[in-house]
Order: C-alpha cells, then structure tokens, then sequence
C-alpha cells in the first residue's frame, strides 16, 4: 500500500481532558479516506495535528514515507497538506479569484490576467466554474465549498482535508461534490473526509477510520463493514437500558410545530420541513451531531431566527406571531447555547444580569427591587460561586456563569424552557441539580426541549428523545425509544 | 482613581505646553483660573460656556449608552437653533420661547433619524452617517438664513434678533454673576436621563442594547427600534441645546454661530465616564478651559492650547478605558 499520511500513536491531553490516546491514521495515496466519530471524539484535534495548527505531545508523521515533523499550518502547506475546516475562510467582499489566491499571491503586484488564467484551468479540470469577479458574498454554500477546493488546488495541495464538507450542502450538490473529489482522487491527490453522515462514507469513500472518546477504535475497507457495526463503532457498544425517568406528561399538547423550514446563516435550509408536538410537563431532548439543525431551529423557537414557512403553535396560540418580548411573558425562559454573547452583558453585575430577559414581566415593575430580590435566589440556585452581586459578570468563571444563567431562567414562572447545552462547563453534580429543577418546573406543568450534544445526558434525564440529523428531525420507533444503539443509528444517518 | 491620575496628568501635560510655548506656566496658570473662576463675571462665562456643552454632554452620553457614537451633536444643535430661532421669532413671546425650545427639540431628533434608521436596518455606521448630516446642516442653515429665515435689516446671513419678551432672562442676577435658565435645563436633562436608563425598564433596555445586541435580543429586546429612538432622543436634546443657546445667549441665529460646541461634547461625555452625573464635572472642566482660555490670549499664548490639552487627555482616556474593558467596546 502506497501511503499518503502515515500519523503513529499521536497523544494530545489538553488540561485534565485526554483529547488524542495514541491514536494512529494511514491513508493510502489517491483515494478518498473518511474519519468518523461523535462531537469530541478527536477527529478535529487529529486533523489540527496534521495540519500542523497543533503540536501532539507524542506520536510521529509521515508523508509520503518521509517523517516530518510540522510546527505550523506554513510547514504543512509547505508539504501539500491543505484543509478547509467548518467555518470556511472565504471573504464575501473579495471577488471569487482575489479569494482562490489569498494568502499564496506570487508576488508584490497581483497580475490578475495570468492568475485568472491559471485559475481556470484548475476549475475545469475539476468541473467547477466561477464568475472570477463577482464578488464571493453571492456564492451559494456549495459554490463557497468548490471555491475552498479551488484555494487548496492553488496552492498545491496534494493532501486534503476536509471537516464536514457537506454539512450545508443539498444531496444533488454534495453528489457533485463527491465527483469532484474523486476525479480529483484519479489524478494523485488524496483526501480526508470528516464526517459523521455515514451514508457518504459507504457511497463515496474508499476506507473509513473510527475515533471515539480520543481513542482509535476501528480502520475499514468500506466494502467490507456494515452501517449498524459502524453506527455502533462510533456511538459505544453500551447496550444497558436504563429506565425512562417518571414523568409527569400529560394528555394536553403545549407546543406544537408544523412544517418548520429555517435557513442557516450562509442562506443553506437548515430546518427542512420537520413537524413535532409537545405534550404539557414533557422533557424532551433533540439529539444530534452539532450542526445539523438545531441552533437553527432553536432560534426560531426563540424568535431570533425569521421562518421560511411552517407554523408553531401553543394550544390555539400562534407562537411564531409573537414578538421574543411577547414570547417571554407567555413564559418562555431560555438558557442559550453561548452565554457570552446571548445570555449575560458581561459589564453588568450579576444584580443588573439577574432581570435581564425578564424584565417586560409584570412581577419585574421595580427594575432595583426586583434586581435585589431576585439576584441572591438565582445565585443560590445552582450555587454560583461569586465575588458579590454587585460584581460584573466577568469576573465569574464560565461554569459559574452558567450556573447563574440556569438559575435566572428557572427562578420566575417558566412555562416553555428551551435550553442549548444546559450542562455545558458543569460538573456532574451540578448537571443533575440542573436538570432535576428543569423536571420540577415540568411537573409543575411547563415544557422543556434541551439540546445537547451528549446522548448519555438526554437518556438520563429526558422522558422523550428526539434527533436532528441534516436538518430532519427523526423519532425512534417506541420500542427503540431508550436504545442507544438505535438512536446512534438516526444520528449517523445510518437507520 | 484612574480619574485623578487623568487629571495630574493633563495638568502636567499643560504646564509643559505652556512652558514650551514660552509662557511663565506659573502666570498663566494662575491667568486660565482667575479667567475662569476668579470672579463673578468670570463665574458666568464659565457656566455661559458649560450650558451648551452640559446639554450637548447629555445628548452624546445617551447615544453612547445605546451603542451610538453620535458625532451628529453638531448637526442637530444647528438645525435646532435655526428652527428654534425662526419659531420664537414667529411667535414671540414667552409662548414663542417654549414653542422654539420644542421645535428645535423636534427638528434635532428628526435631523438625526437617517442615522438611526440607517444604522438599525441597513448597518450603515452612524459616525459616517451622523458626519455628512453635519454638513448638509451647516450648508442648510447657511441657505435658510441667507433667505428665507434672513432678518428684515440683516446685511449678512443671520436672522433678526429676537426681541426682549422674547428673550431668556437670567434666572438670578447678582451684580455681575448671572445664573441662566438654560443651565436648569441641562441640570435637570442630566437628572433627568440619568434616572430613566438607570431606573426605568425601557433605559434599562436601552443600555442593554448598547452593551450587548445579541443577548439583549434574546432578553426580548427590540435593537432596532431602540436604535432609532435613542438616535432621535439623541438628536432632540442637541436640537434643545441649540435652541435655548438663541434663546438665552445669541438672541439670534447666524451662519457660523456654532464654534463647535457638538464636537466639544464628545469629549465631555467621554470623560464623564459610565454616570450621567459625571457630566457636571466634565463640562465644568470644559467650560471653565474655554472661558479661561481666552484669557490666556492677554499673555501672548493661543487658546488653542487648551484645546488641544483636551484632546491629548481625551485620547489617554479612551486608550485608558479601552484597556480595561480588554478591547470590548462600551
């Protein structure tokens, strides 16, 4: 076997977190490779590793057979190796060819006739075309990914990586996409495709490597595994029940959605068409890989993201008509996905943060009382460790903060509690106490959705589990509701 | 604390200015406090001076609150003394004098609506905005009073003078020290604006969107619409100001009336810091610079001096604060 990439035994621990145990990759020239694995397995920090965007602490690289040793992205560059990682670096202001050279101009004077002319025969040859002076903003998602590839033609790249390259691509492009990278794959150059869509990985790919929990798990001919042993591969073999936690779910639906489609923030569908209906007091948690809808369909929850079309009902309310100000006084509370920048003015004491969010509500007419009243109890909820409430939110650590947000949001009449990650920066014991108040206020007849990335968490504390992949939202059949297996299977698409 | 060092330093900062520009520093300093604050008439054309730029002060300090950098201060306190001007002129009297005051309120907020507007649904930047309006203002007002608002006797471009009755009288006048009404004003906008984005759900509101859009969005916040209400706000109390300077002071409104007070103000409300009362210190510090630099004139040195003193302490200050808040804007 002629390899590529040879990476032996790579170790990386960052903190207390062992990211990487001895974890090892071959890859063998010209062919298209996938690395699959749940959110936090090490397929990224691998990919970092070979990129040279980190050091591992032990382990050693290899390319082409030769080992190297790559101290920067400039090195791994400098060896072929390119990578177009999620949050793609194209410059919506800049024209399609200023942005296929950028960073790997020849020289002081752009000389725009030659470059346009180099850069052509590199999108023919993959089947690509491009307005070379329109400017990059009005590409689609799909266009802004050949235009990535394109970047990485141009500088070389014999080895290329790829994070998720499909993650906002419709079928019909992400097939285009995947004839491209194996006309590409013809010609010598070999790629790495992180995914978690298994069925891509059975169509399009030659060999698949499994990480989980940092650890090398499994190396495949495609050819010669099955989608449920892989879907096992990567999710855990724990095939423990455990038991559904009591609930105290009624009969009376609460909220309801109907065909809700919502678009990403490059413009891609994110929310295709997915219907659900809550009952009253449910706990209900949306598993899935991060990036398959669900920021996008919690926003539109919120109100923060517009609909395309659909509806979202509660009772015989139309909740999507409602203002996020309207929203909050029927009783939505929310414990947001990035706190810094949707739940706390980090300026602010924690006195003027405890009403933020809750200060249209007619039990908050003092803002000073209300703020003097409410501040100690949120604090005291999930014991927030502070330096006074008069201090500004900065100066809490990010758990802490957390831990005060949960608490502003399940202090004062929740009815509908939508929360993102609510245990993120929490220890164990503070995640229980989390989601223990959040089944309390559903007792007390609320609602909860939670997304989380952790499966094991929702099992632990949802009595109703839902997943997202690719913007679809899939329910396990009733006697797979608790099946960890099965619900991996409808992350991974493998069901 | 930081203040006081802010202080020292600019004072140490003068001292050496002057001594470069070959003053005895002791004579003129002594010169810029007695001008300022030595006597009675110095004392009134100190607060004479601080009027406009606490009313100003007041203007900027609420579009910063709301996330606004509004160099349109200018703008609006011009279209505010015309308009206002061409009001109590029209009707003259005390009544003339209160429809003036709200006009010039009325015409400043609607003078700074395109930034607001086009800040909150188009991203356009309000300092861009607010600075073309700053012109256009200028150039309208110079028209206005150059026809259609141009006094009947006038000879250059400026309106008629308002007559007494129409006139802003002080509000105590003992020998040489006079207390304006127009400063009362400015004492009770500040009280006034401190109290409602301190106190108040909707300044509570306000100042969430300034400190963070996102999350105040999420707290049910509507940006957008507050951008616009604090730009208009913003440009009311300017348009206030440039009214109750014709009011009170000019007595009349003239192309070049302005010496620059609405970018003098920027300053002031910078230095106030994060509290609305801080602007009682600020334009006082303001004020009393201007009224004593003039005085400064007698020893040969330019009053520029003092002005440009500000700016480097404005400039410290900014880079100060900046730090602090490690690079996050206000």
């Amino acid at each position: 076997m002629n390899l590529a990439v040879e990476m032996t035994q790579i170790s990386k621990r960052y903190g207390d977190v062992q990211a990487l145990d001895q974890v090892s990759l071959r890859v063998e020239k010209g062919t298209i490779h996938a690395l699959v694995g749940e959110n936090g397995a090490g397929k990224t920090t691998l990919m970092k590793a070979l990129y040279g965007a980190m050091s591992p602490d032990a382990g050693s690289i290899s390319i082409n057979g030769e080992p190297v040793t790559l101290r920067s992205s400039r090195e791994a560059i400098a060896q072929g190796i390119g990578m177009v990682s999620q949050h793609y670096g194209i410059i919506g202001e800049l024209t399609n060819l200023e942005n296929s050279i950028l960073g790997a101009e020849n020289g002081a004077v752009l000389t725009p006739s030659q470059n346009q002319q180099r850069a052509e025969e590199l999108a023919q040859k993959m089947g690509f075309e491009f307005d070379w002076n329109a400017e990059s903003s009005s590409l689609s998602p799909a266009g802004g990914q050949k235009l990535e590839i394109l970047k990485l033609l141009w500088r070389n790249s014999q080895i290329m990586i790829l994070d998720e390259p499909t993650a906002m691509l419709s079928p019909q492009d992400s097939d285009a996409l995947y004839d491209s990278l194996k006309q590409l794959a013809q010609t010598g150059t070999t790629i790495i495709v992180v995914t978690h869509r298994l069925p891509e990985v059975f169509e399009h790919c030659k060999r698949v490597t499994v990480v989980r929990g940092g650890k090398h798990i499994a190396d495949h001919e495609v050819s010669e595994v099955t989608a449920t042993q892989l879907a096992e591969e990567i999710v855990g073999g724990s095939v423990i029940e455990r038991p559904t936690p009591a609930s105290s779910a009624g009969v009376e639906s609460s909220l309801a959605v109907r065909e809700l489609v919502v678009k990403g923030d490059k413009g891609e569908i994110a929310v295709k068409a997915i219907s659900f209906e809550l009952k009253r007091g449910q706990l209900v948690g949306i598993a899935g890989v991060d990036g398959n809808g669900q920021r996008e369909l919690f926003h539109a929850l919120i109100g923060y993201r517009k609909l395309v079309s659909g509806s979202v009902t509660d009772g015989n309310q139309r909740w999507d008509e409602l203002s996020i100000a309207e929203r909050i006084n029927a009783g939505l509370r929310v414990i947001p996905e990035d706190r810094h920048h949707e739940g706390v003015i980090e300026g602010w004491s924690l006195y003027e943060n405890s009403v933020l969010g809750l200060q249209t509500l007619p039990e908050v007419k003092n803002l000073s009382q209300s703020q003097e009243e409410l501040a100690p109890k949120m604090a005291e909820k999930f014991s927030t460790k502070h330096g006074g409430l008069n201090q500004p939110m900065s100066s809490l650590s990010g758990g802490n903060q957390q831990r005060f947000v949960a608490g502003r949001a399940l202090e004062l009449f929740p009815n509908l509690i939508l929360a993102f990650q609510p245990a993120r920066g929490l220890d164990l014991n503070s995640t229980t106490k989390v989601y223990q108040e959040i089944r309390r206020r559903c007792d007390g007849g609320a609602t909860a959705i939670i997304v989380s990335f952790d499966l094991d968490e929702l099992l632990d504390f949802c009595d109703r589990i839902l997943v997202m992949n690719h913007g679809e939202l899939f329910e396990p059949q009733p006697e797979e509701a608790r099946d960890r297996a099965a619900i991996g299977r409808l992350m991974v698409g493998a069901a | 604390m930081r203040v006081v060092w802010l202080v020292i330093g600019g004072i140490i900062l003068f001292i050496a200015s002057l001594w470069v520009a070959g003053a005895n520093p002791l004579t003129a300093v002594t010169q810029l406090v007695t001008g300022s604050v030595g006597s009675a008439s110095a004392i009134s054309g100190t607060i004479r001076e601080l009027t406009p730029l606490l009313i100003l002060g007041v203007s900027v300090f609420l579009a910063l609150k709301a996330g606004l950098f509004n160099i349109g201060a200018e703008g609006q306190f011009v279209i505010g003394s015309c308009f206002g001007a061409a009001t109590m002129l029209a009707l003259g009297g005390p009544i003339g004098v209160v429809a003036g005051v709200l006009v010039g309120a009325i015409a400043g907020g609607l003078w700074a609506l395109p930034a607001g507007y086009i800040k909150a649904f188009r991203n356009g930047h309000e300092v861009i905005t607010t600075i073309m309006l700053n012109n256009i203002a200028v150039n309208l007002t110079k028209w206005l009073v150059s026809g259609p608002f141009k006094g009947e006797k006038a000879v250059s471009a400026t309106t008629a003078t308002l007559p007494v009755n129409t006139q802003l009288t002080p509000l105590i006048k003992i020998g040489q020290f006079e207390l304006p009404q127009a400063v009362i004003v400015g004492v009770l906008l500040t009280i006034g604006v401190g109290y409602w984005l301190s106190k108040t759900t909707s300044g509570y509101e306000l100042r969430a969107a300034g400190a963070n859009p996102t999350a105040a969005e999420f707290a049910g916040v509507k940006t957008k619409q507050v951008t616009v209400k604090a730009m208009f706000f913003s440009g009311a109390i300017a348009g206030i100001a440039g009214a109750l300077q014709v009011a009170q002071f000019e007595h009349r409104f003239y192309d070049g009336s302005s010496v620059g007070y609405g970018f003098d103000a920027l300053g002031v409300a910078l230095l106030a810091g994060g509290n609305a009362y801080g602007l009682f210190a600020s334009s006082f510090l303001f004020g009393a610079l201007n009224k004593g630099g003039t005085s400064l004139m007698g020893l040969g040195i330019d009053k520029g001096i003092t002005t440009m003193v500000l700016a480097i302490v404005i400039i410290i200050f900014a880079a100060v604060k900046y730090r602090q808040r490690g690079g996050q804007n206000d």
